[in-house]
């Protein structure tokens, strides 16, 4: 196969050419074929990725099934197996910016801010999905561990609507909070989100409603001034 | 005559047996280890070992002997933890008020433990006969983000 | 009075309970025990239990909690569960265990106000 390879190489590189463009690339491509039959692109890796860059692996398919029909031999099965590792390779970064994109999104969606000495803030915005939820709850509660905050004001003014799954969630966060000796205000609440609450069950005694932020914060504050009060 | 689902317990890749109170002790600290070994986040750690706690102390109290069988569980990329809560005790008669629980003032109430089992595991499973036997069936899978 | 289950401190009338063992159920009501008796013979106004080596609470530690709480009530003792680990707290919130007639603080410092700023 190496010599017809090698005899033939500009018809081979031509109808490619013809069919897909960029010659060198074709030609850079056969050659390695026809040199690494053994094992092949293990050592130049960049050739075959340069040519399912361009093309893309629909078209590479399609290359390499013109191949094998004009050119007995030619070893598709490797040739494909060492495509195969280079999309998994594509994948895996892939995968790690999705990763690192999520994570970046779940610290912009909750942010947990320090507003006052012993007054921690966390404005929920948007929806919550129930993992970003969990994960917010074990953030909060370590933080307000950390900074033995008193008071945790929660601020919905950015949410619309919560679903019963996600209120549930709130609520056994708000608990969390409480067990740490830490109080609730909770602010900004509309009237969707005060049903859902309702129909949950939500004790009014455990936490502290505010009509908003402004009042919220000076409610903890001025509490705070006066001294701890049970 | 009523059989329970059958557990194939060499499946399992630790068992505990639990017969003296202290062992409910020593069920929750092995689980605690395994979970951690398989890395689990810490909280999650926490849930599963509160869970075998309160499913050994289940056993302990109203079979008097049983197991805590676990195992790792692997499907696809994901990682799991399986905990088989097994003992030949009296049996539970009423399953669905033992799991609905919520939390009774009375001391040991069955029903305490295991609605907190069922909130704090992906899944629960759970097989009970009177005069025969309980079987418990719980996972959790490992977060990945 | 029995052998003591858990050293205690006693500061002002109040009685410090750092628990630092591995709680299984005959300790957790020998500590209960302990702690009533302590109340009667220092007289003592208020109790802080502090869990804050604890890595597992159930929901039987919680209701013994509870339970010893209300006895201390009972002879005229408030109780606070000090150092709750954030962990801890966020399983026995998503288990839906209540623990009753107790206060909540994150350090001795805050059990001490607390218990201060009760007027009984």
């Amino acid at each position: 196969m190496k010599e017809k390879l090698i005899n033939n190489l500009n018809e081979y590189v031509s109808m490619l050419d013809e069919r897909f463009g960029n010659k060198k690339l074709w030609e850079d491509f056969l050659i390695t074929v026809a040199e690494n039959s053994d094992d092949v692109f293990l050592a130049k890796q960049e050739v075959l990725k340069n040519v399912v860059d361009f093309i893309g692996i629909d078209n590479f398919i399609l290359a390499v099934d013109i191949l094998s029909d004009s050119l007995a031999e030619f070893p598709k099965d490797k040739v494909l197996k060492a495509a195969l590792k280079i999309m998994k390779d594509y994948c895996n970064e892939r995968d790690m910016v999705v990763k690192e994109l999520k994570e970046a999104l779940g610290e912009l969606a909750v942010p947990i801010i320090r507003v006052w000495k012993d007054i921690v803030l966390t404005p929920l915005i948007g929806t919550l999905d129930s993992e970003r939820a969990q994960t917010m709850a074990e953030k909060l509660l370590e933080f307000v561990a950390d900074v033995r905050a008193k008071y945790v004001i929660l601020d919905v003014t950015g949410v619309s609507f919560i679903d019963t799954i996600v209120g549930g969630f709130l609520l056994e966060m708000v608990n969390a909070v409480r067990l740490l000796g830490c109080d609730v205000i909770m602010t900004g609440i509309k009237p969707d989100i005060a049903h859902t609450l309702v129909k949950l069950g939500v004790d009014f005694n455990a936490v502290t409603i505010k009509r908003d932020l402004e009042t919220g914060l000076k409610f903890a504050i001025s509490k705070i001034e006066k001294g701890v009060s049970v | 005559m009523v059989i329970l689902i059958q557990i194939n317990f060499e499946e399992y890749d630790v068992a505990v047996k639990i017969k003296e109170e202290k062992d409910i002790v020593v069920a929750r600290q092995m689980v605690k280890d395994i979970a951690r070994r398989l890395g689990f986040s810490l909280a999650d750690i926490t849930k599963i070992s509160t869970a075998v706690s309160e499913l050994a102390r289940n056993i302990y109290r109203y079979a008097k002997e049983g197991f805590i069988y676990v195992k790792e569980k692997k499907e696809g990329q994901n990682v799991a933890i399986e905990i088989v809560a097994y003992d030949k005790g009296p049996g539970i008669e009423n399953i669905n008020q033992a799991i609905m629980g919520g939390f009774t003032t009375t001391k040991g109430s069955l029903g305490l433990g295991l609605s907190g089992v069922r909130r704090l595991m992906d899944e629960f499973f759970i097989d009970s006969e009177v005069g025969i036997g309980t079987v418990v069936i719980v996972s959790k899978r490992r977060r990945s983000f | 009075m029995k052998q003591k289950v858990v050293p205690t401190i006693k500061l002002y009338d109040y009685l410090i309970v750092p628990v630092q063992i591995e709680l299984d159920d005959t300790t957790v009501e020998a500590i209960q025990r302990q702690i009533l008796e302590e109340i009667e013979d220092k007289q003592i106004r208020g109790i802080i239990i502090d869990v804050s080596m604890i890595d597992i609470i159930d929901s039987y530690i919680s209701y013994t909690l509870s339970e010893t709480a209300a006895m201390a009530r009972m002879m005229g003792c408030h109780t606070v569960l000090c150092g709750i680990q954030p962990h801890v707290a966020l399983t026995l919130a998503q288990m839906g265990v209540n623990i009753k007639g107790i206060h909540f603080a994150m350090d001795l410092e805050s059990s001490i106000e607390i218990l201060n700023s009760i007027k009984d």
